[in-house]
């Protein structure tokens, strides 16, 4: 099967060609390493199982629909690996219950607020191929979460105005501690961690035709200048947690030097994220709700709780039955440990496996490899998802009966 | 649970303009979902006596769906979190029911949920990047109650503009009747023709119809007409859907009166005309061209606009139009989202508000007015405020009233800043008043019969049985902003003021025919340059059959 997206990382690559013998896959060309291991072989497990036992699938939906139709502040969880199809179903569930809502995003909450409070400076990831002349990659080296990121995006590839691809770019690594850029830059610029925000604020200002006026920021204000006075820059930084520790301001900053690049010249911010179609929840919940993550249903209308989310409302003990939906295994630790504590209903990729014991585990394919439908690229453009193999069960139906069960009661 | 097969509306005061029908009390007869001549006298009955019966309305351009409006919502939390929308509670307990979140950009339950009990039964958003179609049918699939089709965004798409460039005027054609289909659109749309790729490729706009755009053989008005002629070529059921160059700009009507010029004679529909008929200089010297701009209107019948009228109150100003949302926040300072689209086009967002006593918003709100006023044919002419950019569609109402009451219209004239508004035929003491046939004609058979929906828009035999029913009242906009009843395809989904179901709509959308040969071209394109695959960028086939069958 050919241009199949994987959904390994947020470049939701589709040019994957998918190689299927005697029910297993045996190879995902054009892939990278992440990839073929998100493929896999393509095996998954089909348990459904009901307080320790195994049950039939009927009955499992039943016991799930009693369990959160009696449950006095539910939690439904976005996890990743579903599509878009399965999570607007999961969000009308969450409705219907006047639960709590949740997904990753929380993780990175501080950047979809800072761009909340600022609006953002972006582009699709094309784009960025088609214009980029100057690529700052701000203590994110792609190879490591995002390998193909730079083959299908920025830099490698040719562009409308990069005629000679990587040639036609120059690409700077501001390497931050020993989060380092790519190794293969023209030039790299190494701040200590304790430095990171000043030279933000320095390079701002030298957008704006200010310096600082010390010496120590010199090289980072003739980036910025140079930035300025090029066609079209582009900061690619990683939005997911990682190894960079998360910082409020420095979220902040880089959204407000990419706009502030926008006066003299071009720019865009490019945030990384993870795969699984988790671009794909936050624009889910935005459609159906009005905000992207961490929103309470329980008054009867969604309310943002962006400093809380799932991983707060665990920790208070204020939960007491959950719906996860999606790959179990791909939880942030302080959910996956919160919810060892709940009466949960996992409705996912290798449910039966989650790294907690649930109430009930309905085992489904994974979304892009036993399940077609939609989900979202890291720069939120929607790609089809083609099922190479077929599933025992699709999310989709699973999620959909449970809330047609929950309507009727 | 189904629509009743039959119903006949009894008693209403009928204002069907299409046919003919002003404020006639007559019986509308429903059947299958459809405007039938005659039922059986035991059919069921709902008394509409003393009331007034109108087609469902039909909104020629908004932006309600897709990914350029969710930007907004997840924009603006704060606007979300003031005004929050319960479910509805509807007749069956167990047909799905959505809370949601209003502000000038509703969810999508919510927007279909207001839409229907606003009367309006049919909505058109208005700017979809190809690339993000996939994302549109997924919100739309969200919005229930309306019927709704998307503009597809051509006016800046890089494949397109090499045809101009190469002089392949056919080949152009075939590209747009292939991408209509591809993304499952219903028209093609220009904004800002060849300026939002000078904002993209470093030389910020265009400011003229005949500047450059990259090269001296594309310019503005090369691609006005390609699109323009491809559409009425392709015989689409609504010709190109056209935002001008320099919108929002002073001395902005030369530019319009050049576009309309350069497209003479061929069918075309002007948006948001408001927005681009001011006189004075780029830069300043603010007053209003409207009368200028409207007089060609009046001239050519070939032509056909929708307002887009500024509401004062919040606003979220949001378009393909990315160089213009740059300079707004430039110079408000308010938080602005800028999103540039792979080959295709761009995306602004800017919050603002519009207040009376605001010089400008008051400019442009008298602007507006004096379109409506001054428009010879209200065939010509639709209602719409670019919901959410001049305000959101709730605000309807309160516009219908300004039309239809010259004494409230003064009253209101009175309390905005005049110091633009000198030369404005406003001020000199328009006179006219819409009556109920003309808001009629322009908030559903009007943008009906411009957008080709045969089916929408009036209440003669084989119509879709939208309809709209009224209580009278002296307040024109309380009597518009909640309609007694409103039947959706014959289901009656406002009951008493209150929404009582909220069926699905159908998808809008064409399928011209083209040379096929086309798509091998795109597809090397594609290969050299699309980060997407050729094969993954139509959105497959939609559950309703295409608008005129092709």
């Amino acid at each position: 099967m050919n241009n199949v997206t994987c959904l390994g990382c947020g470049c939701a690559c589709d040019d994957i060609t998918v190689v299927v013998q005697g029910g297993t896959i045996t190879e995902a060309g054009n892939a990278c390493a992440l990839g073929r291991t998100w493929f896999g072989d393509g095996k998954v497990p089909a348990e459904v199982r009901s307080n320790g036992r195994a049950v039939a699938l009927e009955q499992a939906i039943g016991d799930a629909a009693k369990l959160l139709g009696a449950a006095r502040r539910p939690l439904v969880y976005l996890a990743p690996d579903i599509t878009s199809e399965t999570q607007r179903a999961a969000v009308a569930i969450a409705d219907r219950l006047g639960a709590v809502l949740d997904t990753p995003t929380s993780e990175l909450a501080d950047g979809i607020l800072a761009t909340q409070r600022r609006g953002r400076a972006g582009a699709t990831l094309g784009e960025i191929r088609q214009r980029g002349d100057l690529v700052v990659f701000w203590g994110v080296d792609p190879a490591l979460r995002y390998p193909r990121y730079t083959s299908r995006y920025a830099v490698e590839p040719v562009g409308v105005q990069a005629p000679a691809g990587r040639a036609s770019r120059r690409v700077v690594a501001v390497d931050i501690g020993s989060c380092r850029g790519p190794e293969n830059a023209d030039e790299r610029v190494s701040l200590a961690p304790t430095e990171e925000l000043d030279a933000l604020g320095a390079m701002r200002a030298a957008v704006g035709g200010r310096t600082t006026g010390d010496a120590t920021w010199s090289r980072v204000e003739d980036l910025a200048r140079r930035m300025a006075q090029g066609r079209y820059a582009v900061i690619v930084h990683d939005a997911e947690p990682g190894d960079l520790a998360p910082d409020a301001d420095r979220a902040e900053a880089l959204v407000a030097l990419a706009q502030a690049l926008n006066g003299p010249s071009r720019c865009a911010l490019s945030s990384l994220r993870g795969g699984g179609n988790r671009s794909g929840a936050d624009l889910v919940l935005t459609w159906q709700t009005g905000f992207p993550m961490a929103i309470d249903l329980a008054p009867g209308y969604p309310c943002y709780r962006p400093h809380q989310g799932a991983a707060v409302w665990l920790a208070r003990r204020e939960i007491d039955a959950a719906l996860v939906v999606g790959s179990a295994a791909r939880l942030p630790a302080r959910v996956a440990q919160g919810l060892a504590a709940v009466a949960a209903v996992v409705i996912g990729p290798h449910a039966s496996a989650a790294p907690f014991t649930p109430a009930i585990a309905v085992d489904t394919g994974v979304a892009g490899i036993h399940e077609s439908g939609t989900a979202f690229r890291m720069d939120d453009v929607p790609l089809p998802l083609r099922a190479a193999l077929p599933a025992t069960a699709s999310a989709m139906t699973v999620v959909r009966t449970l809330g047609e069960r929950l309507a009727a009661r | 649970m189904t629509a009743p097969e039959r119903l006949r509306i009894a008693g209403g005061a009928v204002y069907d303009p299409a046919n003919g029908v002003d404020g006639v009390v007559r019986d509308v007869c429903i059947e299958a979902g459809r405007i039938v001549a005659a039922l059986p006298k035991d059919a069921p009955r709902l008394d509409a006596s003393g009331m007034v019966v109108m087609p469902g309305g039909v909104d020629i351009h908004a932006h309600i769906a897709g990914s350029s409006v969710n930007h907004a919502r997840r924009l603006l939390p704060e606007e979300r979190a003031a005004d929050p929308a319960r479910r509805p509670v509807l007749a069956d307990p167990g047909e799905p029911a959505r809370s949601g979140t209003g502000g000038t950009v509703p969810t999508t339950f919510t927007t279909g949920y207001r839409y229907a009990g606003l009367g309006y039964t049919t909505v058109m958003e208005a700017a979809i990047a190809p690339l993000a179609a996939r994302h549109a049918h997924a919100e739309l699939d969200d919005t229930p109650l309306v019927d709704a089709g998307f503009f597809v965004l051509l006016g800046n798409d890089d494949y397109l503009l090499r045809q101009i460039a190469q002089g392949e005027a056919q080949r152009a054609r075939d590209y747009a009747a292939w991408l209509l289909g591809a993304a499952g659109a219903y028209a093609v749309k220009i904004v800002n023709p060849g300026g939002i790729a000078c904002w993209k490729a470093g030389s910020r706009n265009v400011a003229g119809i005949d500047d450059p755009v990259g090269s001296s053989a594309v310019t503005p008005r090369k691609i006005l007409e390609a699109l323009a002629d491809a559409s009425n070529a392709l015989k689409l059921p609504h010709p190109a859907h056209i935002h001008c160059n320099n919108l929002g700009q002073a001395g902005n009507a030369s530019t319009t009166l050049d576009t309309m010029r350069a497209l003479s004679g061929r069918r075309a529909h002007f948006t948001h005309l408001q927005f681009h008929s001011y006189g004075g200089e780029p830069g300043g010297g603010w007053k209003s061209a409207a009368r200028d701009v409207i007089e060609y209107v009046n001239g050519h019948a070939e032509v056909s606009v929708d307002v887009g009228q500024v509401m004062f109150g919040p606003a979220t100003t949001l378009t393909a139009d990315a160089p213009v949302e740059y300079l707004l926040h430039a110079r408000t300072g308010r938080k602005w989202v800028n999103v540039d689209v792979e080959l295709e086009t761009g995306c602004g967002i800017v919050p603002y508000e519009y207040k009376e006593k605001a010089a400008v918003a008051a400019l442009q709100w008298a602007v507006g007015l004096e379109l409506f006023l001054l428009a010879r044919d209200p065939w010509q002419v639709v209602l719409s405020t670019d919901h959410p950019n001049g305000g959101s569609f709730l605000a309807y109402p309160e516009l219908v009233r300004l039309l239809m009451d010259r004494a409230y219209r003064d009253e209101r004239l009175k309390r905005v800043n005049h110091k633009l508004l000198a030369g404005s035929a406003l001020l000199d003491g328009l006179t006219r008043e819409y009556s109920l046939s003309e808001i009629a004609i322009v908030t559903r058979a009007g943008p009906a019969r411009l957008l080709g929906l045969r089916h929408k828009g009036h209440l003669g035999v084989g119509a879709d049985a939208d309809v709209t029913i009224y209580t009278r009242a002296e307040n024109a906009a309380a009597m518009f902003a909640a309609p007694r009843y409103v039947l959706k395809g014959g289901t009656v989904v406002v009951s008493d003021s209150q929404l009582r179901r909220a069926p699905a709509g159908r998808r809008l959308h064409v399928r011209p025919e083209y040379d096929a040969a086309v798509t091998r071209d795109v597809k090397r394109y594609f290969e050299e340059f699309a980060c997407v695959s050729f094969e993954n960028y139509p959105v497959g086939p939609l559950a309703d059959p295409p608008v005129g069958g092709t």
